[in-house]
């Protein structure tokens, strides 16, 4: 059976993406789940770190330039039962530019990987690289932090992946027109929000609309809000969710927060997971929870 | 947002219980508030203002009975009403005080309480315990009349600022209940703590 495959992304640099990616996959290993964790981080690789690995030179880079056409064989050990890995390889510029053939080699040999999940790293900005190393996940969830600098960003995240989902669903030319036109917060047709896209793209009725309506249906981001330190931060999440779906038409589920703890630095620094360097801490009680709830959540939520 | 009925515009179903509209209310009041984090980055202040009159209103109408009832015929009303948005969360309602000892709580996420794993209650459990609560510590002070000095001491474990074991008891009973936990399970786990730690300090503590 095909594992379910997690992007974890969420548009700004810094949130904890690769934090949390690293330790829900090795929380899910912790639980008995077969994990292979991913480091699509093209132009800042540093999931080997918050695994608590040392960085190889076999890594996606390979199978991207097609020096290694089975990705199975970049799939390496880590020390901790259950759980393997891809690192992404030492920065390198060129490699970010993705050709979408080997963009589909990729998603086709990540559920291919023999294992119940494939946690993906996603890195940060709204390239449309990124924004489809993110699509590679079946199941999406976006980290954010209760910081305007960071929900703005989240937010041109959502709308980058939104129009780039409707984008692949709709192949007529006038739909793509539409959908162009719309990422022009000025646009003559009057398109503000992509709820207003997606009814736009209604209009056009038929086959086509069917599609995207499905695209944006079958898109349900996680939302995890990191470094809480207050109720309200922790109500923020609840709050995006609701904006999510007034504003973007989608039903985003607040999987959860992690609190703001210095164990987690203190981690980072020893090279650890946290969920292993400090089991009973504030922030791997609520890391722990959140990959448990991933686990029992319904898989391929959104494809 | 205009042709959105009141249920809609609180992301509540038909059919929910005062409380719950309460609490949805809290959360959109919050959400769409002028200095909200959540939506300034995507609607004007105009836009902002109108949904806020819009969730107002969807509350007055809501929380009265009388115009809730009449309210409801005309939807019914209407030629088949839309279907009521899914609910991704499901209220943490059973165990909550009654919404008015509380004022608007959080809505909770569907957490499972899946801190078994853990034998003590320790000053961080009954931190979390709270914050899945959506509770701050000024909220349980004004409910148990403790002071909140002793509440942060109790979550910090800053045993040495509590005062003598009888009241501690009484402390965690009380927060106890007003973070859903059951009492005496609390009580007895973390007096344990305290009583090792006391001891542990006054033996470290050099004779007179």
């Amino acid at each position: 059976m095909a594992p379910r495959t997690i992007a974890v992304g969420g548009g700004k640099g810094g949130v904890g993406k690769s934090l949390i990616a690293a330790n829900l996959a090795v929380a899910l290993a912790d639980e008995g789940r077969s994990v292979v964790a991913v480091d699509a981080d093209l132009a800042g690789a540093n999931l080997h770190s918050c695994l608590g690995e040392r960085a190889r030179e076999a890594c996606l880079a390979d199978f991207l330039v097609g020096r290694e056409p089975d990705l199975g064989k970049l799939v390496a050990d880590a020390r901790i039962p259950n759980l393997r890995w891809i690192g992404s390889g030492p920065v390198h510029a060129g490699f970010a530019k993705l050709r979408p053939a080997r963009h589909a080699e990729l998603a086709r040999g990540l559920r291919a990987l023999a294992c119940d999940f494939v946690v993906i790293d996603v890195g940060a900005g709204v390239h449309p690289e990124v924004v489809d190393f993110f699509g590679l996940g079946d199941e999406g969830v976006l980290v954010l932090l209760p910081e305007p600098t960071a929900l703005e960003n989240t937010y041109g995240f959502l709308r980058a992946t939104l129009h780039r989902r409707l984008e692949l669903a709709s192949p007529s030319e006038e739909a793509q027109a539409r959908i162009r036109e719309a990422l022009d917060p000025r646009n003559e047709r009057g398109l503000r929000t992509p709820l207003d896209l997606l009814r736009d793209l209604q209009s056009l009725g038929g086959d086509e609309a069917a599609r995207c309506e499905d695209a944006l249906r079958r898109f349900r981001p996680r939302l995890v809000v990191n470094q809480v330190r207050s109720v309200d931060d922790i109500r923020l999440g609840f709050s995006v969710a609701s904006v999510c779906r007034k504003y973007f038409g989608l039903d985003a589920e607040y999987l959860g927060y992690v609190n703001y703890d210095d164990c987690v630095r203190r981690a980072v620094l020893a090279r650890e997971p946290v969920v292993r360097a400090f089991p009973e801490s504030d922030a791997s009680v609520y890391l722990k929870r959140i990959a448990r709830k991933l686990a029992a959540s319904a898989p391929g939520a959104a494809r | 947002m205009a042709e959105q009925t009141h249920y809609e515009v609180l992301d509540v179903p038909r059919d929910a219980e005062p409380g719950e509209i309460e609490r949805a209310w809290a959360l959109a009041a919050a959400t769409w508030a002028e200095d909200s984090l959540a939506v300034y980055s995507l609607f004007g202040a105009e836009d902002a203002a109108g949904v806020r009159e819009r969730v107002e209103l969807a509350w007055r109408v809501l929380s009265d009975p009388e115009a809730r009832r009449d309210y409801d015929a005309t939807l019914e009303a209407e030629p088949a009403a839309p279907e009521p948005p899914r609910r991704v969360f499901a209220a943490a309602a059973e165990a909550a005080p009654p919404a008015a000892e509380l004022g608007p709580a959080l809505r909770g996420l569907d957490d499972p309480d899946d801190e078994a794993e853990f034998a003590a209650f320790d000053g961080a459990r009954l931190r979390r315990a709270r914050l899945r609560r959506g509770l701050e510590l000024d909220q349980i002070a004004s409910i148990t009349k403790i002071n909140p000095t002793y509440l942060r001491f109790l979550e910090e474990e800053h045993f040495a600022g509590l005062p003598a074991p009888v009241y501690v008891r009484g402390f965690l009973v009380s927060y106890a209940r007003c973070v859903g936990l059951e009492p005496r399970s609390v009580a007895a786990s973390y007096m344990q703590r305290f009583f090792v730690a006391t001891r542990a300090s006054e033996r470290a503590k050099p004779s007179p």
